[in-house]
């Protein structure tokens, strides 16, 4: 018989090693055992993705180790998150993001690497890709009532895009309810500033680090 | 070289595949042709490879990724895949040599020769952000640099005090960056000089814009088209490749391979490295490759990462030189900014690796580049200095390895280094470094000469 420990160990391990179909099985496994599905995320599967990130902060894994890693992730927390009552489901839910890659810019590097870190830390990204405009950013931003938009641009002649964004979200009166992330190349402090967005990261570990006070998640 | 429309045409009828499955088709294939290949355990402890079956195997590496998995447009998310044949024939036809500028200013921009012992080629920049009232100013001096073959565009955020946003400024602004470029090769006494234009925006109206003879662009003139990361292409790329082809232009093509990234390692980068100026080639018709192998962290300005990238680097470009014509470009970038010793020891480590491996320089701009604070020309000034001393101390591959090593340590353990903007240390008037960086240039040289390089003017 295993014990709650086990199970956590195992969903910890399946993300480490970017299998999809353990993942989901021992979260089917785990439920039928009567496991808290909330610890088994915020042990198993939580720990399991954060742990893959920092490898990746340290060069020791690349960007499709962490995309596995965050397939596998997103196919276990579809099991365990239809198992939480209503009234849990906060306890789990970290914010949702809609992020891509301003109109124009098709620079996508950075934002590929910011994704997979947002998702490493526990949020439901929702990545657009790149050359995306304002208005297709802000629509689905909408249906999918995400929190946050995250967009980067890599060049000077992009960048307005942001400020398109921020103005757009307050022409539809919806500036109070999602909030605005804006990095990449070009992008500095002083230009979040001054367009108005909510937070600014320098780099992949900055932007996430902004997501998170942004959406007031505590580590 | 097959026909660029039919290029087009495969972008739009082949195969569709989901961008993120492309990702990682490309990375399971590229892990699969490392090992087949057996690439990542042959002189990784190098600073320069001195392996030449190892060049090779990454050649057929290379060729093996794109007749099996071949490029992705994201346009249509489709593949394009292309034959052997196909693959190998675009390979023997690529030119060795570029005829650029006009007059007595024109230039020949060719293959440089692994282990050669003759000058290479540059670019002395742009591709760096500075304000329209600078542009011009700093096009001059960059064109009075003697050894430059062409020079490359600059970008802006604001043009006539408005912003450069949208598909009318940006066609507006690519017109303006002409202008001024040709402003200031003309104030430079070089009017001939050849011009690249780097992109005010990817769109194809913005790149075709600045095409026009007298004022703009002229066909011995070239544009940046690149090939994007993880071997992909793009329809308006392709529409301005035919359109610019058509009239005689070059193209250049970034295209170098991205350690951290979807291709995995330094080995993956490699093969990446090499495929990307083949697909380039074939897809836009480019002539002229910046390529080798960054490093994720060092290409966002995070951490000054050496080796084993530069022995990845060193890979592609003697796998280019030994199996094809193509003309390879090393972007000289660094992660520390203007007017600092950490710096210079970047370039110079990047100048005589270009050297001993065959690419000519690529002088871009320091990794974040802030606005007027990408270059001066004092960096490829020196860029010239160390790769003319590394020809003339007839540095082979083993000993430059030596000494790379020798500015890696001194470089180890450092951060990259802040620095200053061009108007802080550079006097644009008189041509001419402040005294400040002047000093750090004249240490930087004698530490230089202390490794034995020997300079030609101290």
């Amino acid at each position: 018989m295993l014990k709650t420990s086990d199970y956590i160990t195992r969903l910890r391990e399946a993300i480490m090693h970017y299998d999809a179909d353990e993942a989901t099985k021992v979260a089917k496994e785990a439920l039928k055992a009567g496991v808290d599905p909330v610890e088994a995320i915020e042990k198993g599967i939580a720990v399991g993705i954060r742990e893959m990130g920092e490898r990746f902060q340290r060069f020791e894994i690349f960007l499709p180790h962490l995309v596995m890693a965050s397939d596998a992730t997103t196919d276990a927390m579809e099991v365990l998150v239809a198992a939480i009552p209503e009234d849990r489901i906060g306890l789990v839910k970290r914010g949702r993001i809609v992020v891509g890659t301003v109109e124009g810019d098709l620079h996508d590097l950075g934002k590929n690497v910011v994704v997979m870190m947002l998702k490493s830390a526990g949020f439901e990204v929702f990545d657009l890709g790149k050359d995306v405009r304002t208005e297709v950013l802000v629509e689905r931003a909408q249906e999918l009532d995400a929190d946050l938009i995250a967009v980067s641009s890599l060049m000077t002649t992009t960048r307005p895009y942001q400020r398109e964004l921020v103005e757009e979200l307050v022409r539809l009166g919806l500036r109070d309810r999602i909030k605005v992330l804006v990095g990449g190349g070009p992008v500095t402090r002083e230009w979040a500033e001054e367009i108005g967005a909510d937070g600014y990261g320098r780099d992949a570990v900055e932007g996430i680090a902004e997501a998170k006070r942004l959406l007031g998640v505590d580590e | 070289m097959i026909e660029l429309i039919e290029v087009a045409e495969r972008a739009r009828t082949g195969p569709r595949l989901e961008e993120k499955k492309w990702n990682l088709t490309l990375f399971r294939k590229m892990q699969e042709l490392i090992k087949e290949y057996d690439l990542s355990s042959r002189g990784v402890e190098e600073f320069i490879n001195t392996d030449d079956h190892l060049a090779d195997d990454a050649f057929e590496a290379a060729l093996d990724f794109i007749v099996d998995v071949g490029a992705y447009c994201i346009t249509t998310n489709r593949v394009i895949h292309f034959d052997e044949e196909e693959v190998r024939k675009a390979v023997r036809e690529a030119p060795d040599q570029v005829l650029m500028g006009e007059g007595i200013d024109a230039r020949v921009f060719k293959q440089g020769i692994v282990d050669g012992c003759k000058p290479i080629n540059i670019n002395p920049g742009h591709h760096a952000p500075f304000t329209e009232d600078l542009g011009p100013l700093v096009a001059k001096n960059f064109a009075q640099i003697p050894r430059t073959d062409f020079i490359e565009g600059f970008n802006f955020p604001i043009v006539d005090g408005r912003d450069v946003y949208d598909q009318p400024l940006e066609a507006y602004a690519a017109i303006r960056e002409v202008a001024w470029m040709r402003e200031g090769v003309r104030k430079a006494g070089r009017p001939g000089l050849a011009i690249v234009l780097y992109p005010i925006s990817t769109r194809a109206s913005s790149l075709i814009a600045p095409m026009n003879p007298k004022l703009g662009l002229r066909p011995t003139d070239g544009l940046l088209m690149s090939t994007l990361p993880d071997v992909k292409v793009e329809y308006d790329h392709i529409t301005t490749a035919i359109v610019f082809s058509n009239y005689g232009y070059f193209a250049v093509n970034g295209s170098f391979g991205m350690a951290g990234g979807f291709c995995g390692g330094p080995e993956g980068a490699m093969i990446e490295g090499i495929v990307r100026p083949i697909i380039g080639y074939i897809a836009y018709g480019d002539s002229l490759h910046y390529t080798g192998v960054e490093h994720l962290a060092y290409v966002m300005g995070e951490r000054i990462v050496l080796h084993p990238v530069n022995w990845a680097r060193s890979v592609v470009f003697q796998a280019l030189s030994r199996n094809t014509n193509m003309i390879y470009m090393e972007w000289n970038i660094t992660c520390s900014e203007l007017c600092t010793e950490t710096g210079l020891l970047e370039n110079a480590l990047r100048s005589i690796e270009a050297t001993v491996n065959g690419a000519a320089l690529y002088a871009p701009r320091v990794s974040r580049a802030r606005m007027n604070a990408g270059q001066t020309p004092v960096e490829p000034e020196f860029m010239i200095e160390v790769s003319d001393a590394t020809v003339k101390a007839k540095l082979k591959r083993e000993e430059a390895g030596k000494i790379l090593q020798q500015i890696a340590d001194r470089l180890k353990g450092r951060s990259p280094e802040k620095g200053k903007t061009i108007q802080e240390c550079y006097d644009l008037v008189k041509h001419k470094p402040s005294n400040e960086y002047q000093e750090i240039y004249r240490k930087v040289k004698k530490d230089l000469v202390d490794l034995g390089l020997e300079f030609q003017y101290t």
